[in-house]
C-alpha cells in the first residue's frame, strides 16, 4: 500500500492485505475489444479500476493512452434527491464532458435511455431498471477513446441488454478500445477480439475469446478426466489452425466439398457448398451441438450457426457419423474466407473446436465489394442508357476486360 | 500547484456538485434555505437573551447585532468542517465505482456553506438598516471588506476541510474529535464576548492562538464597528489561509491513494 502517512505507523495498516492480482500484464490495442472473465473474486474488477486510475496499484504500471470512461457500477454518480435531467448533467460533467457537450447529446442520452417523461421526477422514484438505463446512457455518450464495462450488460430487460450490446458494437466499430469484464460468457465469444481468463488474480490464459471461454469452462464445470488428447490422427498439420476442446468428441475430418463431394478450395461466388465433417465419438455423450462459422480473412464473422441455434435438440451421440452443412448457394464477394466447426455442449464447453479447419477463396471477375454478394441485378427504364463495355474496362484489370469483351456479350449481368 | 490546476479543470464540476448539494438539501422541505439559518438565529436569540436579560452587564449594543456578525462566519467555519468530515466516507460510491478527484467533496461542502453564509448576508444587512434607522449603529463604507474577508476565510476553511475530509478517512476518530472542538471552539473564540474585555492577558494571548479569532474579530469590525481589521489580524488571517491550505493540500495528496482502498 502506498501509504505516505502509514509508513511509519504499522499498527494502522489493515490487518490482513491479500494481494488481489499478480504479474498480470497485458496490451489492449486501439479498437480491440478485450474481455475479462473469471470466478467471483479473482480480481476482474480490481484489475479494470487499476486501469481506470481509481485504485493505484502497489507495483507496476498501467500505460493508458487517450481518454477513458469506466462503468464500474453504473448510477455510481447519480443523486437520488434531484431529478434524471439534474443528474445527466453531473453524471455527464463527472465523465469528463462540458455543460455544452451535454447539451447537445442530451436528447439522445435521453431517447437511448428510454426513461421518457421520468426526465424531471427525482431519480429516487425510478426502477432500478430505469437507474442503470439512465446510467449506461450517459457513459457511453461520453464518447470515450477507452471504454471499461464491469458487468454491466447483464442489468435491463432483454431489449435494452440488446440495445447496450448493438451499441457496444457500434463503439467498437468506431475504434473505441473496449475492456470488459463480464459473466455472459457468449457476450465475450461474440464481442471481443481476445481474452483473458483471472483466476486469483493470476492470468490462467489469455489470446482468442472462444478458446480462453472454453478453458474457462472446461476448469467451472470441473476439471473433466483429459481423454485421449484431441486425436492428431487426421495428421495433417493444418497452418494456422487453432484447435482445442476436451476431446471426448472428435472431428476428425473436415473438408469443403461441392454437391457432388469433390474436395473444393476455391469456388466461384454463389457455388453450392458442402461442408462435411466425419465425427468420432470417444464418450457417448446426451449434450452435444454441431456448429460451424464463417470468416472472412480480416476477422470479420460472415455467418455463424449452430444445431442448438436451429432447435435441433440433441438425442444422443453414441457412435461416428458423418455431418454434412449443406448450402445451395455460397453467395459471397471475391476473398479470401475461413470456416471453423466445432462441436460442443450447449452451454459452449467445447469438446473439438477448430478454427480455421478451412481456408477458401472465392473468386469472381468482378470486382464489387462487401462480404455477401446478394443476388441481383441492374434494371434501368426511361432515359438511362450505359456503356457496359467501359464500366467493365475500369473494374477489371484491361487484359482481362479484353477478354471478356470478345466472349461476353453481357458481362454486367452478375449472379 | 498541480492540484490547483486540476481543481480549475473540475470546475464546472464543482460548480455543478454544489448546485446539487443544495437542491438535493432543499427539495422537499418547506422553508428550504431557511432551515440554514435557524441554527444561527437561535444562538442569536438565547445569546441575546442571555446577556442582555440575565448579566446585563459589559455588552456592546446593539447586542444581536454584534452576536449576528460573529455568529455567520463562525457557522460558515464549523458547519463546513463539520460536514467535510464526512464528505468522503459518506460518497464512497463515487471514490469507488467512478474516476473522480476526491478533492471536489470536502470542496463542495465548503462551496455550499459559504453559498449559505453569502446567502444570510442580506438579513444581516437589513438587520443593521433597521438598526441605523433607530439611530443605534452607522452603516459605515467597511462593510464593503466583506467579500475579501470572505475569500480568505473560504480558502482557510477549504485547507481545513481537506485535511479533516482525507484524514477522518483513515482515522474514524477524527469525526467526534471535530465535533466536540467545535462546540470547544464557539466559545475561545470571540463571538459572544469581547476579546478585549478579558482581564486575564495570558488568556487573551490564548484566544489570539485560536486561528478562527482573527476571522470573527475583523467580521465584527467591518460589520459592526465599521473600522479597518487590525493590521496584526489581516495578517494572520493571510498566514491562516496560506497555512490551511498548502497543509490541506499536503496532506490530501499525501493520502489521495489510500482512499478508495480505506473507505
Amino acid at each position: 500500500m502506498k501509504s505516505a502517512l502509514l509508513k511509519r505507523d504499522l499498527k494502522l495498516t489493515p490487518e490482513t492485505s491479500v494481494s488481489a492480482l499478480k504479474d498480470v500484464s497485458f496490451v489492449a490495442d486501439r479498437g480491440e475489444a478485450f474481455g475479462i472473465v473469471g470466478r467471483n473474486g479473482s480480481g476482474k474488477s480490481t484489475l479494470l479500476k487499476i486501469i481506470s486510475g481509481i485504485l493505484k496499484p502497489t507495483s507496476g504500471i498501467v500505460r493508458v493512452n487517450g481518454r477513458i470512461a469506466a462503468l464500474i457500477e453504473l448510477g455510481a454518480g447519480f443523486h437520488p434527491e434531484i431529478t434524471g435531467r439534474e443528474n445527466i448533467y453531473i453524471n455527464g460533467i463527472m465523465l469528463g464532458l462540458s455543460r455544452r457537450e451535454i447539451d447537445s447529446r442530451f436528447d439522445a442520452i435521453v431517447e437511448f435511455s428510454g426513461i421518457g417523461d421520468f426526465i424531471d421526477q427525482p431519480v429516487k422514484t425510478y426502477s432500478s431498471g430505469m437507474y442503470v438505463r439512465l446510467g449506461f446512457a450517459v457513459a457511453v455518450h461520453v464518447d470515450p477513446e477507452i471504454l471499461l464495462i464491469d458487468e454491466v450488460l447483464a442489468v435491463g430487460d432483454e431489449e435494452f441488454s440488446q440495445k447496450c450490446i448493438a451499441k457496444i458494437q457500434e463503439l467498437k466499430y468506431r475504434g473505441v478500445t473496449l475492456v470488459f469484464v463480464t459473466h455472459q460468457l457468449d457476450q465475450v465469444r461474440m464481442l471481443c477480439d481476445r481474452a483473458m481468463w483471472l483466476d486469483h488474480g493470476e492470468v490462467t490464459s489469455i489470446g482468442d475469446p472462444a478458446r480462453v471461454v472454453d478453458d474457462y469452462l472446461q476448469d467451472v464445470s470441473g476439471a473433466m478426466p483429459a481423454p485421449p488428447s484431441p486425436a492428431p490422427d487426421t495428421a495433417k498439420t493444418e497452418i494456422e489452425e487453432e484447435r482445442w476442446g476436451s476431446g471426448e468428441v472428435v472431428l476428425k475430418r473436415v473438408v469443403l466439398t461441392d454437391s457432388k463431394g469433390h474436395e473444393l478450395v476455391a469456388l466461384g461466388a454463389g457455388s453450392a457448398v458442402v461442408v462435411e465433417m466425419d465425427v468420432d465419438v470417444r464418450v457417448p455423450q446426451d449434450d452435444f451441438v454441431f456448429g460451424i462459422g464463417i470468416y472472412h480473412a480480416d476477422g470479420s464473422c460472415v455467418y455463424g450457426t449452430n444445431t442448438d441455434l436451429e432447435g435441433l435438440l440433441p438425442g444422443r451421440l453414441d457412435g461416428s457419423g458423418r455431418v454434412r452443412f449443406l448450402m445451395p448457394s455460397l453467395d459471397l464477394v471475391a476473398g479470401t474466407y475461413r470456416i471453423d466447426a466445432a462441436v460442443h455442449t450447449r452451454n459452449g464447453r467445447a469438446f473439438d473446436y477448430r478454427r480455421g479447419v478451412l481456408r477458401f477463396v472465392v473468386g469472381s471477375r468482378v470486382h464489387d465489394i462487401g462480404i455477401y454478394r446478394p443476388k441481383h441485378e441492374w434494371r434501368f427504364d426511361g432515359k438511362i442508357a450505359f456503356r457496359e463495355i467501359d464500366n467493365l474496362k475500369r473494374n477489371v484489370p484491361a487484359p482481362m476486360a479484353e477478354y471478356l469483351r470478345e466472349n461476353e456479350p453481357k458481362p454486367k449481368k452478375k449472379s | 500547484m498541480n492540484e490547483l490546476a486540476t481543481l480549475y479543470r473540475y470546475r464546472q464540476l464543482l460548480a455543478a456538485l454544489t448546485a446539487r448539494d443544495l437542491k438535493a438539501r432543499y427539495r422537499g422541505s418547506i422553508l428550504g434555505f431557511f432551515w440554514s439559518l435557524a441554527n444561527p438565529l437561535l444562538l442569536l436569540g438565547v445569546y441575546t437573551l442571555v446577556f442582555t436579560r440575565f448579566f446585563p452587564q459589559q455588552v456592546v449594543t446593539p447586542y444581536p447585532l454584534f452576536l449576528f456578525a460573529g455568529i455567520l462566519p463562525w457557522t460558515f467555519f464549523s458547519a463546513a468542517v463539520l460536514e467535510s468530515t464526512n464528505s468522503i466516507a459518506g460518497n464512497a460510491g463515487l471514490i469507488k465505482k467512478v474516476m473522480f478527484p476526491a478533492e471536489a467533496l470536502p470542496l463542495v461542502v465548503v462551496l455550499s456553506h459559504l453559498v449559505h453564509f453569502a446567502l444570510a448576508l442580506p438579513i444581516l444587512l437589513v438587520a443593521m438598516g433597521i438598526y441605523a434607522a433607530m439611530g443605534q449603529v452607522t452603516i459605515s463604507p467597511t462593510i464593503a471588506l466583506t467579500p475579501f474577508l470572505m475569500l480568505l476565510q473560504t480558502i482557510f476553511v477549504a485547507g481545513v476541510a481537506m485535511t479533516v475530509a482525507s484524514a477522518s478517512v483513515l482515522f474514524r476518530d477524527l469525526r467526534d474529535l471535530v465535533t466536540n472542538l467545535m462546540q470547544l471552539g464557539f466559545f475561545i473564540t470571540p463571538i459572544i464576548y469581547l476579546i478585549d474585555r478579558i482581564d486575564s492577558r495570558l488568556l487573551r494571548a490564548l484566544l489570539r492562538l485560536n486561528p478562527m479569532t482573527p476571522f470573527v474579530v475583523s467580521y465584527q469590525d467591518v460589520l459592526f464597528f465599521g473600522r479597518l481589521p487590525a493590521m496584526s489580524d489581516a495578517l494572520l488571517m493571510v498566514a491562516y489561509a496560506l497555512v490551511s491550505m498548502i497543509g490541506g493540500i499536503f496532506i490530501f495528496g499525501r493520502l489521495r491513494d489510500t482512499l478508495a482502498e480505506a473507505i
